[in-house]
């Protein structure tokens, strides 16, 4: 079987590059939404996918979540699926987050478009420093308001076998506003991602 | 080989909608799919702002997601199944569905002119009507699926399981908001010797006459359920005892007062009913068991009556046992 497990310099190579995919939508973000973002450095972790729903069993144990999913694909066989992760506290700010003030919004709606903006912006930037170019699903409602997300996102982890686990709190001087974000990559994509990082590496 | 030529006619025969507008979201192209559904020109409204032209769209909304594609450069969507239309235009089966307008999937996409560097956003348009119909008609069937679960198939009214589920949100609800909250459970009278004498028919026309008849006299928030052969129960939410003995009582003499006519014959018919009223000390079976002792009671009294729970009832039953 093939390994698909990281080298220590692959993994470094792109904690870099998501660290800096990140400052370049915190720094698009802001300007969007009119408001300080501060963009904690997010905690990667290649994960096997099966492990996940429990980890986040054990941090949104009887929180009511809301999970969206948009999935992406981009040059030399790189795919993957965004998952964000919303406690519903932070739901009813996000319209005024997002400058909508007609009431005709509904709350799935906000989601997706939050998470879409979140995603594919980070994304972008990250496609960017791989030298690649992403294109994007419609992002999907996978549970709103729900205690039984775990189960769903066990049905979604399924397909995939290692997943890159980024954790991005975003910070907002006028909102208090959080989510988690995770990135899965089936294992065919791990190997090109791996490939990709072993290019940059031989650049410098 | 040079493709040039490809995306002309494509955009003029692509089965999607296109729309292209620049910074100021004004209109720079419309493919023929949008103007021959929305009955417009390109000529006509090249250059004009897209909300003077889709007067119906939601301009807030719309144009903060554009505006959202074109300062971060990333693509934005819309589903169907959130909204199910940004422009109201019209699809190609108005027979079979019964929604007017075209159900609509939209991805946003920035575009930037290579030659001149300038910024454009580009609506692609999907019709999703199929989907949606095939939607609402499984949404239609679950709810009638879901009604059928609930209700008795002879008389209409909550079947039993359906009805303890009720008891105990009820339960709940009146215990945490201190709510008053009665329970009626009563029986047809000498249910058994009717069917021996007019046959099973006439026991069926009875029990959805009867059950008619009280329903009649219920509230909207009343939940009248069949707990078995010939036995029935009624939910009262927010009603004191004292409601409920004249509900009851109402239940009872209207029963009495109206024979029920089977192949031309009247047919005499009384209820025995025992009424229980919550409180936070006990569970909703008790609140059954309650009730259904008082109906016990009310029967051995010599039926067509009312009895209310009272502790006493249960050393009177002893007796009966003993």
């Amino acid at each position: 079987m093939t390994d698909l497990s990281f080298t220590e310099e692959q993994r470094d190579c792109l904690q870099e590059l998501i660290n800096v995919a990140m400052g370049l939508a915190s720094d698009k973000l802001a300007r969007f939404l009119n408001t300080f973002v501060h963009l904690q450095v997010p905690a990667i972790g290649l994960v096997n996918a099966a492990e996940i729903p429990e980890q986040f069993r054990g941090q949104y144990q009887g929180l009511h979540s809301s999970m969206i999913s948009l999935g992406f694909f981009g040059d030399g066989g790189l795919r993957g699926e965004t998952i964000l992760l919303y406690q519903l506290e932070n739901a009813g700010k996000i319209a005024a987050l997002l400058g909508y003030d007609d009431d005709a919004t509904s709350e799935a709606e906000m989601l997706t478009d939050i998470s879409s903006i979140l995603t594919t912006t980070f994304l972008n930037g990250l496609a960017e420093q791989l030298d690649n170019s992403f294109s994007y699903a419609a992002p999907r409602v996978i549970s709103s308001r729900d205690n039984d997300f775990i189960s769903k996102l066990e049905q979604t982890a399924f397909h995939w076998q290692l997943a890159l686990k980024v954790d991005i709190r975003y910070e907002l001087t006028d909102y208090s506003f959080d989510c988690n974000m995770i990135l899965l990559i089936p294992g065919e994509a791990v190997l090109k991602l791996k490939t990709i990082l072993d290019n940059v590496l031989a650049d410098f | 080989m040079n493709i040039d030529w490809l995306s002309g006619p494509l955009l003029q025969q692509l089965n999607s909608g296109v729309i292209l507008l620049n910074k100021q979201l004004q209109i720079i192209y419309i493919n023929p799919y949008i103007c021959r559904r929305a009955d417009i020109q390109l000529e006509t409204v090249q250059g004009k702002d897209i909300f003077s032209v889709f007067t119906d769209a939601p301009q807030a909304w719309l144009s903060r997601k554009l505006n959202s594609v074109l300062s971060l450069q990333s693509p934005a969507f819309s589903s169907w199944e959130q909204r199910q239309y940004l422009f109201k235009l019209p699809h190609l089966r108005p027979v079979s569905s019964a929604n007017q307008y075209m159900a609509q999937n939209c991805n946003m996409l920035p575009l930037t002119d290579p030659a001149t560097g300038e910024q454009y956003v580009c609506l692609l348009i999907e019709d999703a009507t199929d989907a949606y119909v095939y939607q609402s008609q499984l949404q239609q069937s679950n709810l009638q699926l879901q009604q059928v679960n609930r209700l008795d198939g002879l008389t209409g009214v909550l079947n039993r399981n359906y009805w303890q589920q009720q008891l105990e949100v009820e339960v709940q609800r009146a215990g945490r908001y201190q709510h008053p909250l009665s329970l009626l459970f009563f029986d047809l009278d000498k249910f058994k010797r009717l069917n021996d004498d007019y046959g099973h028919q006439a026991g069926d026309v009875v029990l959805i006459e009867v059950a008619r008849l009280i329903g009649s006299l219920l509230r909207e928030t009343d939940l009248f359920g069949r707990y078995g052969g010939e036995e029935f129960a009624i939910i009262l939410p927010d009603t004191p005892l004292e409601g409920a003995i004249e509900v009851a009582k109402r239940i009872c003499r209207r029963v009495a007062e109206s024979p029920v006519v089977f192949q031309q014959q009247r047919l005499m018919t009384s209820v025995s009913v025992g009424v229980s009223q919550f409180n936070t000390a006990i569970t909703a079976d008790e609140l059954i068991q309650q009730a259904d002792l008082a109906l016990y009671q009310a029967k051995r009294n010599g039926r067509n009556q009312v009895v209310t729970y009272h502790p006493g009832l249960i050393d009177s039953l002893k007796k009966v046992k003993s």
